[in-house]
């Protein structure tokens, strides 16, 4: 088997291997897989805590490390001017296995340590220096908001005082001006507090200050303009220069007490003017200072994050991969007597050759000569699903995907989705203009790959990046059905001689004779019966596409069944359901196709209507009016077509559980693990649930467990589960070939919209005369373009999308798919994350 | 009607909390935790739980406190986002769960500072949860009426602490009067406020409420044995709610000692086993201090039994308020056991109050 080109038709096939690597090499062998990534370890010790594992020792420092490594990324983020980052493809590689690896991962380990401790100092200096011309700075802005201040009283007392000796006086007057002419003339010196706090404070700081002194006090305060910023989280806070005039030791200190435990800064400021202007040369002077020291502080700060820079996505890789490389030697069995470390894996079991290659690599590689030992293991449990895509078909696969997991070697329906899934939504988006240019965007993204892979896309063009094939073939499509639509951009195409002329005066076209050969005759187009035929023919079209969909979606039943060696299933539950279907909606298309097929114009009797038909054929079975009939003997054949499907059911809700039932009579002494058709839907759900608990770490008991418990429900569980599923396919068959009509309304919506689109923009200026006309064209001509495409090709196209999703999903899956697998995650280095 | 509207309004918080809820630590957590031989196990286990990397870009070694404090700021970052995601009246009602960190808040600032403690530190320690503009300025403050004349009178605490203007002095047993006064009256207000909301909301809020009013009259009663405080003044200490008032309120008043607690708590069938083997026990000298602390783990048992029942009813407040409080009882057991393994006492750290 293994030797057969791979297929997306089946999942791979997967084996169990068991893995016994020497300690030496563990590290370089689970690299050296990883960079195959195609090897999915299993959890061996689920039972122990994550600390208590073997490797938990190296784990921890390379958390360590991987801090330090964040650390430093954040210092570089928050650096004002940008620090280059060089690229990881632009390194030189960082070797972490062979037999330097433990000391390459030291030397780097002492790295970070001295490039961390060198950046905490350096940022402790900074930081105490910026802390330090903080405090001057607002010490200058206190010192010249102060001196306004204090100039600004002396200008307004000089109109009430002649004369002063200090310049505390002045103050006294306004105090006392406030105050009605307490102790005026006093000679005591009023005192005062001055400093900054932040400015959200300042309300609150001045109403305790209120009512602690209860009034007795005058503040005054004003704002610093420029911010200040902490130099290491980068926050900025706005300050007030405050001032405040109280009398008496007691309040004073009471003053200082609100204001330190309120969080101001307080600064001893004199109240003699010469001193104040000495102490503001003082401040400017060591301001200069400081700030030079603290320049110099920065700029070898700077060139050491420049340093760092360089290496930081080295750093990166190599701390993410090793913090992989030892959880997953944490899965591993550890036997310490053989000093050798166990492991089961899933492989794909074409791959054991390149993976037993990869073990002789890591061997060589690493320098020693025992190499490790790859055993494979039978089991009876349920593998992983790994379906092997590449870039073309990855995409197509995760919309399968992401509906549900197929079991493990079921029929794929991502590989069929290939072609139905463009095919289903061209159905619906049927346009060649429209279909050329998502075709072409698609095509402009596939030919830019290499570079758009390399860079970050954001999340929405990365959306349409990650599925740039399946748009390829979407628009590609969407040209087809464009073509037989005959419709480009709402107008018609004109390539052959349309069918049908329109005499002069007359209201009705005549036939030329001849057929137009490829798609919709043009001669349709504007004709004003065009919605009424092209609603009909799309209807129609609807239905059969719909009921070819499902027959091939039911008909995959047939080689699940024969893999999973489940005959009986074929006559319980495939051969009901598809004559229930054929019986009834196939009936209808072959009449639709028949209806197609007959010149109406010749015949004696109107055309009868297919919908009644269809009621009736339940209404009044055996009987058909005569006017109405399609062809002779309708009646009959209707009839027997409706009793067969009327068997049917019966049929599909009670042959399995007979069988089951019949099973289990006949094999009571023995068991009844011996039911023969093991895969039986009951019988896997619990098998999933198992496989559940086991990922959750509970261990191979719950495996056990759920096989002794699940037996008594065994004969319940399959007739409860037929009955639903009788019932949902039955209903599911009328409510999903009415659903296929989606198809026909939403391109009728699309052709509608494309018209009305036409219409209000370009139409009316299609014959430009005069300089008024061609701008009117220009801007015309560019609305259209632009809800052409924003409009229909990205809003009409996802909703179409997401429509053919649905068709695939609910109408195509429920009628073969059982799911419930779990994805094969093998350890790889590639994934995107952070540390 | 209130489950027909109660979800335009709160329905994504109530949500939301419920999320969080469901992010407590289990059982089978706490079991893993207690078996960590160091801080770094203890943060590889966390790091498992919803509290994810929150100690991740801590340097080594770890401290207790960082883990509390960290732990702490999840907790306030949760109950921030509830705030300001809320509207009346359940802002006011969140507000209601903040004021008894402010309580506590203040009373601490308010000893610190008779201690001639930093203010700073004093800031530090106070829980972010009750921290209020004008708190610092609680220090410059010497007597129970500047107090409340400075700063207390803006704070929406104010109307509690009107009571008990008459002290004087501030000294220890006064604040500690202060304390329990000012609880009492925020318990008593509480309860009218969740009252007012109307069922379910009050029918679980009562509940708890009383019950916790209810464990400050025990406990009040229990400390205030040999001490100057006198029986009137502790009869007006107790909150006027709860499950023992009137009757065992009244018994409690006039208790000596913990024979006559049991007797008042006798009353009350849930309460009856609290004190179900200390007196056999206390006839062969067993210090009243152990039996307290027994005494004090069982209510907090039943304080968390309580919390948890909240979350069975839906359509009402209740469940916001057992949020934070089992929040808070989990970063007690998280303290506990990382305290445990810090000083090497492995045989008390089974000594947490498992929540689920």
């Amino acid at each position: 088997m293994s030797d057969e080109y791979p297929s997306l038709l089946r999942s791979e096939q997967m084996s169990l291997v068991q893995l016994f690597v020497p300690t030496e090499v563990a590290h370089d062998t689970v690299h050296e897989l990883g960079m195959l990534g195609d090897v999915q370890f299993k959890d061996l010790n689920p039972s122990v805590n994550p600390f208590q594992r073997s490797f938990v020792g190296e784990i921890r420092r390379i958390d360590e490390m991987a801090r330090r490594v964040r650390f430093f990324t954040t210092q570089i983020e928050k650096e004002t001017d940008v620090v280059p980052i060089r690229p990881l493809y632009e390194c030189p590689p960082l070797i972490t296995v062979g037999p330097r690896a433990a000391q390459t991962i030291d030397e780097l380990s002492h790295q970070l340590t001295d490039y961390e401790s060198k950046l905490v100092k350096l940022n402790e200096s900074y930081q105490t220096l910026s802390e330090r011309t903080r405090e001057l700075t607002e010490a200058r802005h206190v010192l010249k908001e102060t001196a306004v201040f204090f100039n600004k009283a002396q200008g307004q007392s000089s109109n009430i005082r002649s004369s002063f000796d200090d310049s505390a006086t002045p103050l006294l007057t306004s105090h006392d001006d406030r105050e009605g002419g307490y102790s005026e003339g006093g000679n005591f010196d009023l005192e005062f507090v001055a400093g900054t706090i932040e400015r959200s404070r300042v309300p609150t700081f001045e109403r305790v200050l209120w009512r602690v002194l209860r009034g007795n006090l005058y503040m005054n305060h004003t704002d610093i303009a420029e911010p200040f910023v902490d130099p290491s989280t980068g926050a900025e806070t706005r300050k007030n220069v405050f001032i405040i005039f109280a009398h008496g030791d007691v309040l004073l200190a009471k003053i200082r007490k609100v204001a330190e435990s309120m969080g101001a800064t307080i600064f001893p400021i004199d109240a003699n003017v010469d001193k104040r202007a000495d102490a503001l040369h003082q401040v400017q002077d060591r301001l200069e200072d400081l700030q030079t020291v603290l320049y110099n502080t920065g700029l070898s700060r700077r060139s050491e994050l420049v340093k760092i820079g360089e290496n930081l996505t080295v750093w990166q890789d190599v701390v993410k991969k090793e913090k992989l490389i030892y959880e997953t030697l944490n899965l591993f069995n550890y036997d310490v007597r053989r000093k050798t470390l166990i492991a089961e894996a899933w492989v794909p079991t074409r791959d054991l050759t390149k993976i037993q290659s990869a073990l002789r690599h890591a061997t060589e590689e690493s320098g020693t000569s025992i190499p490790p030992i790859l055993n494979e293991l039978q089991t009876s449990k349920t593998p992983p699903t790994f379906h092997r895509t590449n870039k073309f078909t990855e995409g197509f696969q995760a919309i399968m995907d992401n509906y549900g997991i197929a079991a493990y070697q079921e029929i794929n329906p991502g590989l069929f989705a290939i072609t139905t899934f463009p095919f289903l939504f061209a159905v619906m988006f049927g346009d060649i203009g429209h279909g050329a240019l998502i075709f072409f965007a698609a095509l402009y993204m596939i030919i830019r790959e290499k570079k758009m892979s390399k860079q970050d896309n954001g999340e929405i063009i990365g959306q349409f990046f990650y599925g740039r094939y399946i748009i390829l073939l979407m628009g590609l499509f969407s040209m087809y059905t464009g073509f037989l639509y005959n419709d480009v951009f709402s107008k018609a195409l004109h390539i052959f001689h349309s069918g049908w002329k329109l005499p002069e005066g007359s209201g009705v076209a005549e036939n030329t004779g001849h057929v137009y050969p490829f798609g919709l005759d043009p001669g349709w187009h504007g004709a004003s019966n065009e919605l009424v035929f092209k609603n009909s023919y799309k209807m129609k079209m609807s239905i059969v596409i719909g009921v070819i969909h499902m027959t091939f979606a039911l008909c995959l039943q047939i080689p699940n069944h024969l893999k999973f060696k489940r005959k009986s299933d074929l006559y319980t539950n495939f051969i009901p359901q598809i004559i229930f279907l054929e019986s009834l909606f196939g009936y209808l298309v072959l009449c639709i196709l028949y209806k197609w097929s007959v010149d109406w114009s010749k015949s004696s009797v109107p055309p009868p209507e297919l919908l009644n038909m269809l009621i009736g054929m339940f209404l009044e079975p055996g009987k058909v009016d005569p006017k109405k009939q399609l062809y002779p003997g309708q009646g009959f054949v209707q009839l027997v077509l409706l009793s067969l499907a009327g068997v049917c059911v019966p049929w599909l809700l009670i042959s399995k559980p007979y069988l089951a039932w019949r099973e289990m009579h006949k094999t009571t002494q023995q068991g009844y693990m011996t039911l023969g058709n093991g895969d039986e839907p009951g019988r896997h759900s619990t098998d999933d649930d198992a496989l559940e608990g086991e990922e959750e770490g509970n261990g191979r008991a719950i495996v056990e467990e759920a096989g002794e418990g699940h037996e008594e429900h065994e004969f319940g569980d399959v007739v409860i589960h037929q009955i639903i599923h009788t019932i949902e396919f039955c209903l599911g068959c009328i409510s999903h070939t009415a659903s296929y009509l989606r198809l026909w309304a939403l391109s009728l919506a699309h052709a509608q919209l494309s018209e009305v689109l036409w219409d209000m923009t370009l139409k009316g200026s299609l014959s430009p005369k005069s300089a008024g006309d061609w701008i009117g064209l220009a801007i015309g001509g560019f609305m259209w373009f632009n809800c052409t495409v924003g409009i229909l090709c990205l809003m009409e196209g996802l909703s179409a999308f997401l429509h053919a999703l649905r068709l695939h999903w609910v109408e195509g899956n429920s009628k073969h798919f059982e799911g419930g697998g779990h994805a094969f995650t093998p350890l790889t280095f590639d994934t995107e994350g952070d540390l | 009607m209130e489950a027909l509207f109660f979800n335009i309004d709160t329905g994504f918080l109530e949500a939301i909390v419920r999320g969080y809820k469901a992010g407590t630590l289990s059982q089978n957590q706490y079991a893993n935790l207690a078996q960590c031989e160091t801080l770094e196990d203890f943060r590889t286990q966390l790091s498992a739980s919803d509290y994810g990397n929150f100690l991740a870009n801590e340097p080594l070694p770890l401290s207790t406190s960082t883990i509390q404090d960290k732990a702490t700021q999840t907790l306030v970052d949760q109950f921030n986002y509830l705030r300001s995601n809320s509207v009346q009246p359940l802002t006011k009602f969140l507000e209601y769960i903040t004021y008894s960190y402010m309580i506590d808040n203040i009373i601490l600032l308010i000893t610190g500072t008779l201690h001639e403690r930093d203010t700073h530190e004093l800031l530090e320690r106070c829980h972010p949860l009750g921290i209020f503009e004008s708190m610092p300025a609680l220090c410059v403050a010497t007597t129970v009426e500047e107090l409340y004349q400075s700063v207390l009178v803006e704070t929406p605490l104010a109307p509690y602490f009107r009571e008990c203007l008459s002290a004087n002095d501030l000294d220890d047993l006064n604040i500690e009067i202060i304390r329990n006064t000012v609880y009492k009256a925020y318990l008593e207000d509480f309860y009218h406020f969740c009252t007012s909301l109307g069922q379910p909301t009050s029918d679980v809020m009562q509940r708890i409420l009383a019950f916790e009013a209810d464990r400050r009259t025990v406990n009040i009663t229990i400390n205030s044995f040999n001490t100057e405080l006198s029986k009137e003044q502790r009869a007006k200490l107790f909150p006027t709610i709860g499950r023992l008032w009137p009757d065992g309120n009244n018994q409690l008043a006039k208790a000596d000692d913990m024979e006559q607690v049991r007797a008042a708590c006798e009353s009350v069938s849930e309460y009856r086993s609290f004190f179900a083997d200390s007196g056999g026990a206390r006839g062969s000298g067993y210090d009243e201090l152990a039996a307290a602390s027994q005494l004090e783990d069982r209510f907090f048992r039943m304080e968390v039994f309580l919390n948890k029942q909240a979350f069975l009813q839906q359509f009402q407040y209740g469940v916001f308020f057992s949020y934070v409080k089992l929040k808070e009882q989990e970063i007690r057991n998280l303290t506990w056991i990382a305290e445990c393994i810090a000083q090497d006492a492995k045989d008390r750290i089974q000594d947490y109050i498992p929540i689920f």
